[in-house]
């Protein structure tokens, strides 16, 4: 076997296998594309399953003084001891009646956990998103907000490792196609008018778009 | 002798075997005729994705953004809602894009508006009691460009005030969903493509669970986990 034909059958089966294995990431970000461009999310809103109290909370001293990673940094023990896990969102302040609205979300289910700091309470509430709002959460993640204080949960910074590999993976599967279609001569012709046509489109509907 | 029942059955059972390998073909053929009519959007949307997700010095695009203002004529526009108001006044101003409300019009005789477009924004703050509108425009880099056209449609999940107004934001819309349909389509054919390789059959499926289980748990197991 010549290396032509080496390379070949190695590109195919690393095109074979490794797309396989994307395969289910790639259909999380397809599928949730839908949602994304239409506005539209199935089960928005979600259904609360219950609230419950959390006392004798361990807060900081300056809590209320500090932001952004400090500030989650913080939270991150009182979201233990309040057995609330998840990636820390937001923080809304609220400087008046000393409370800290803390949003932790895990794909599928928001939980708000209110603290006040005078009381050292917290109530926490939970809410079921569902699957098309979890499919949007990690379609957006990390994404280019909230640069500061985004991925602070283990889980959610093992999924943009996974996000990365996934575009790097499709790009990979994209450039091996291209040389695997280009192997098969009957196939050049209507391959490279597509490829042509493909082009029109995207780089026309870009220039119409930007200009 | 075989009987006119048989050889009836036997033409129809190829009918079907030819039926299915054509079938069989056109899944290949449409798998890399997809790909390559798809291939620079794909591209874009990767690498557009990347962008979104790394906050790479590179491609910084704020920082070196142009910005001009400046205060133009204009004559009123007919009585109408806002949308019909904003599109009176950008047909006026010479200005194109998709319209976004960034503020509630708490007076009648001011219209405030953003119009964007991949690559440029331009805030409109009209004044109708003087005929006057300012003109606040920001021009962005081509990273910027890139980074605008990934998000670029016209709505908001947690904002329903904004809708898709303009025409070219809904053909971008429509490739995104033909986009996202595609790879629907060459997940399923590959699907197909590799089921039909007995011998690759077993690793191959090793793959797809490994993917399958690794993304399960992140759409549906995080949250019974914790």
């Amino acid at each position: 076997m010549g290396m032509n034909g080496r390379l070949y059958r190695v590109t195919r089966d690393l095109h074979l296998y490794l797309g396989l294995f994307i395969s289910p990431f790639v259909l999380v970000f397809a599928v949730s594309v839908f949602f994304l461009v239409h506005a539209w999310l199935p089960g928005a809103g979600g259904a609360a399953s219950g609230r419950r109290t959390v006392t004798a909370l361990l807060l900081p001293a300056n809590l209320e003084e500090l932001s952004g990673r400090p500030l989650v940094d913080a939270l991150k023990p009182v979201m233990t001891y309040a057995q609330v896990a998840g990636e820390i969102g937001f923080v809304q302040r609220n400087p008046r009646e000393h409370r800290l609205i803390v949003p932790v979300s895990v794909p599928g289910r928001v939980t708000t956990v209110t603290i006040d700091t005078q009381t050292r309470e917290a109530s926490v509430e939970r809410r079921t998103t569902g699957l098309a709002d979890a499919l949007v959460v990690l379609h957006k993640a990390p994404g280019p907000h909230l640069v500061s204080i985004r991925m602070n949960w283990w889980c959610m910074r093992v999924w943009q490792w996974l996000a990365d590999a996934t575009v790097y993976v499709v790009l990979f599967l994209s450039v091996s196609g291209v040389y695997l279609w280009f192997a098969l001569r009957a196939e050049r012709l209507i391959g490279l008018l597509l490829l042509g046509a493909g082009a029109a489109t995207f780089f026309g509907t870009v220039y119409a778009l930007c200009h | 002798m075989p009987s006119a029942t048989d050889s009836a059955a036997r033409n129809a059972s190829a009918t079907g075997r030819g039926g299915l390998e054509s079938l069989r073909a056109w899944n290949r053929k449409l798998h890399y005729y997809l790909g390559l009519y798809l291939l620079f959007f794909l591209w874009l949307f990767a690498f557009s994705g990347l962008l979104l997700n790394h906050s790479w010095k590179f491609a910084e695009f704020w920082d070196s953004r142009h910005q001009s203002t400046n205060q133009v004529a204009i004559s009123l526009p007919p009585p109408g809602g806002d949308l019909a108001q904003a599109r009176d006044l950008m047909r006026q101003l010479g200005v194109a894009g998709e319209i976004e409300w960034t503020r509630s019009r708490d007076k009648p005789e001011r219209l405030d508006f953003r119009v964007s477009r991949p690559g440029h924004i331009v805030e409109v703050r009209a004044d109708f009691a003087n005929q006057r509108a300012t003109l606040n425009r920001i021009d962005l880099n081509y990273w910027g460009i890139t980074r605008i056209l990934h998000t670029f449609t016209g709505v908001r999940l947690e904002d329903r005030r904004n809708e898709r107004d303009w025409w070219l934001t809904t053909i971008w819309a429509l490739a995104m969903d033909a986009v996202a349909l595609g790879l629907v389509f060459l997940v399923a054919s590959s699907l197909w493509m590799w089921f039909e390789l007995r011998q690759k059959r077993r690793w191959g499926l090793v793959a797809l669970s490994a993917g399958a289980v690794v993304c399960g748990l992140f759409c549906f197991g995080l949250r019974w986990l914790y």
